[in-house]
């Protein structure tokens, strides 16, 4: 059983940033057929969906959040000890993307950082790992960056996944806390559908292939959605058992904004409060794992009046799925902004 | 299976209808899977969602794939127990 209690866990503020430029999915008529596409944004929820021009990547997007962040926490750039990128669209194969954001950032030489590729539960993985390594001593103050660029390896004649994934960015502040309240992660896999979700090309196994189409996201939805209904809601129930809470104890359920009508069955399923979940999916797409941050700071009130204890929830490509409970204070910054390509860099 | 979620076959043949938003008339035992315009992906998805809702039956994605005739459907619910014999 994969189940973590630490201690104490503080998340200080959260930003996202997304790229400038907006699809509007129904503009895809002329491709893929008016009744097509409407019935595809009926079902996934998605009507627009920001992309990155090229040249732009998740490290960039991850960089202009942080920054952001940064500035708003007043934390000093040496006061970072460890940086942790969580990403499945690197810059390169090597170096980590991580490096190159350190650099942007003008962090310290005193601080470790390493990428980390995971998909859609990305993110309840990465305070999983921000967390125990605050927990096990010898840092004080961490940074998540969690981005993806789905738009970069989706098929642009595959309906079925060009008109649902968009680009997101997003940095977390992480620090010491002993008044902190407790965090509480659930993490799972099942390699036995590592190709639900698979871009077969490009990489090692096959690093140039005779079909092209394998350079790109290739989707078994049946499969997902499939693995979805039976693990999600089971999910959520052991979380919610492992932290001593009941469903009405948690304010607020981050998704991972998957697709609108996956989202409401496992919220009916679990039997959650639907008011209680957000949804950003008809203003972004599916994001991949920073879908679920995206949920946070654009999901609700952008200045909450009071602490919330919040339930982060990602599931799909690996397949793996997790959880994360924490509590955010009212105070947090929760920011967001369009990529604007003109931050100064380190 | 709960007694009380069994359903007969016109009340399955009405739920595969509305399932693939198709008129009730289209939706008979031996029509074809490929006649049937709601019965592309989403509508699999729409299926297991519904199946799953109604019945906490479990349709995996490889049995999904291999039903050809709403005749299969009727078929897998009987043998879940779902379909009143």
């Amino acid at each position: 059983m994969s189940q973590t209690r630490i201690p104490h866990l503080k998340v200080a503020g959260v930003s996202t940033c997304v790229p400038a430029r907006v699809f509007d999915n129904l503009e895809r008529g002329k491709d893929f057929g008016d009744t097509e596409v409407r019935k595809v944004v009926a079902m996934a929820g998605v009507r627009r969906r920001h992309v990155v021009e090229p040249g732009v990547t998740a490290t960039d997007l991850c960089f202009e959040a942080a920054v952001r962040l940064l500035e708003r926490l007043g934390w000093a750039r040496e006061s970072v000890t460890a940086v942790i990128l969580v990403t499945q669209s690197p810059d390169y194969f090597l170096p980590s993307s991580v490096c190159m954001a350190h650099k942007w950032l003008g962090l310290h030489s005193d601080c470790a950082a390493f990428d980390v590729g995971l998909g859609c539960s990305s993110y309840p993985y990465g305070l999983y790992l921000a967390g125990t390594m605050l927990q096990a001593g010898g840092q004080q103050r961490m940074l998540l960056l969690n981005g993806e660029t789905p738009s970069l390896f989706t098929d642009p004649d595959d309906h079925a996944t060009t008109l649902l994934f968009g680009d997101a960015g997003s940095a977390t502040a992480i620090e010491v806390d002993e008044q902190a309240a407790p965090a509480f992660f659930n993490l799972h896999t099942d390699g036995s559908g590592y190709d639900g979700l698979i871009v077969r090309g490009g990489a090692y196994r096959d690093r140039t292939p005779s079909n092209p189409r394998l350079n790109f996201l290739q989707m078994d939805g049946a499969a997902v959605f499939n693995f979805t209904i039976k693990r999600v809601p089971a999910l959520i129930r052991a979380t919610l058992e492992f932290a001593g809470l009941s469903v009405e104890d948690i304010d607020t359920y981050l998704f991972h904004q998957s697709n609108q009508f996956m989202m409401k069955h496992l919220i009916k399923k679990a039997e959650l409060p639907m008011e209680r979940v957000p949804f950003v999916l008809d203003r972004f797409g599916n994001c991949g794992g920073p879908s679920v941050p995206l949920a946070l700071t654009q999901g609700g009130a952008a200045t909450p009046t009071a602490a919330r204890r919040i339930m982060a929830l990602g599931y799909g490509v690996g397949l793996s799925w997790g959880s994360a409970v924490f509590n955010l204070a009212a105070d947090a910054p929760l920011l967001h902004s369009d990529y604007s390509g003109t931050v100064p860099r380190s | 299976m709960d007694a009380s979620k069994q359903i007969n076959e016109r009340e399955a043949l009405e739920m595969l209808a509305e399932t693939f938003a198709e008129p009730p008339e289209n939706i008979r035992p031996e029509v074809e899977r490929s006649t049937i315009v709601g019965w592309d992906s989403m509508g699999a998805l729409m299926l297991m969602a519904e199946l799953d809702e109604r019945f906490s039956i479990e349709l995996n994605a490889e049995t999904s794939k291999k039903m050809q005739r709403i005749g299969d459907v009727l078929e897998f619910l009987r043998q879940k127990g779902a379909l009143k014999s």
